[in-house]
């Protein structure tokens, strides 16, 4: 799906979440100072729940039924919520300028799986973007 | 157990999550996925809170990472409105992964923060691969070489 301009309506929402995502981690930041991670992690799903309340209301409570889809749902929060309880166990034994440059090739496994399980595929240039990105995300995390 | 061991796990339950990602809004909206991802956090709230405790922090601090945790979902709903846009977990994902990017602007421009070289090139890389990522050939009419093999629905 594309708007007038031909840019796909999908990449205004990856910018738009880098961008929540970039203010997320900015905002941790502040905070990592005084509380730590667990702390941190408690007051970031205390957070999400107005939101998650905003989007009930938004659709006037009649939530989606699919079990699948509903499954999937929740082995995502726990998927992320666990990931991140091993990173910090992680952090306990290792330096942040280690641990997070070596937790951010994460995507890697995504994109794996991506062409494995979905039969995704990939041109040449994303195939390059891929390991620019990776690249980047190595080198921003040290 | 050896630091690798976590962050091999870490690794692990993350990269899936991508998949889970794609898989649930092939089904659900982007705003029921937000709620169900939320329910998986509140989930794990006992195990977190069996090991600490909140008492002694700050108005501020708890204010900054309520706040944190209000974005962060922000971004979740956007994630699943890109997948649920049509993006493929492969690009999605390692674009939206580029977000440090974000948060090196936010911290030289309002903590003052001055990116060092590496990170100046991590900026460049990370550009240069988003961009790269986001590329999509127009589509050609009549040339199956060209198509792509359709995703699990």
């Amino acid at each position: 799906m594309t708007d007038r301009s031909s840019v796909p309506t999908w990449l205004w929402y990856a910018l738009l979440c880098i961008f929540w995502w970039g203010l997320w981690g900015f905002l941790s930041k502040i905070g990592s100072g005084t509380a730590n991670p667990a702390q941190m992690q408690i007051l970031f799903t205390l957070g999400m729940l107005p939101v998650a309340l905003g989007m009930l209301l938004q659709m006037r409570w009649k939530l989606d039924r699919d079990r699948a889809g509903i499954t999937y749902g929740l082995l995502c929060g726990l998927a992320t919520g666990l990931g991140t309880l091993g990173y910090y166990a992680a952090l306990q034994k290792q330096d942040a300028s280690v641990v997070t440059p070596v937790t951010g090739l994460f995507p890697v496994l995504t994109v794996i799986l991506a062409l494995v399980v979905l039969r995704e595929r990939l041109n040449k240039v994303q195939m390059g973007g891929m390991l620019l990105a990776l690249a980047s995300i190595v080198v921003l995390s040290i | 157990m050896h630091w690798l061991a976590y962050a091999g796990f870490a690794i692990v339950l993350w990269g899936i999550n991508g998949l889970f990602m794609k898989l649930g809004t092939n089904r659900v909206s982007a705003r029921s996925m937000v709620i169900w991802v939320t329910a998986g956090f509140v989930v794990l709230l006992p195990v977190l809170w069996r090991g600490t405790t909140l008492s002694g922090l700050g108005t501020r601090v708890i204010a900054v990472g309520l706040i944190a945790g209000a974005v962060n979902g922000l971004g979740n709903w956007a994630v699943f409105a890109c997948l649920e846009k049509g993006a493929k977990a492969s690009v999605a994902i390692p674009l939206t992964a580029l977000y440090p990017l974000c948060t090196v602007v936010l911290a030289t421009l309002f903590l003052n923060e001055r990116p060092t070289s590496l990170q100046w090139i991590g900026i460049a890389l990370a550009l240069a691969g988003g961009a790269m990522l986001s590329y999509e050939p127009a589509p050609v009419a009549a040339s199956p070489r060209e198509e792509q093999a359709p995703c699990v629905q």
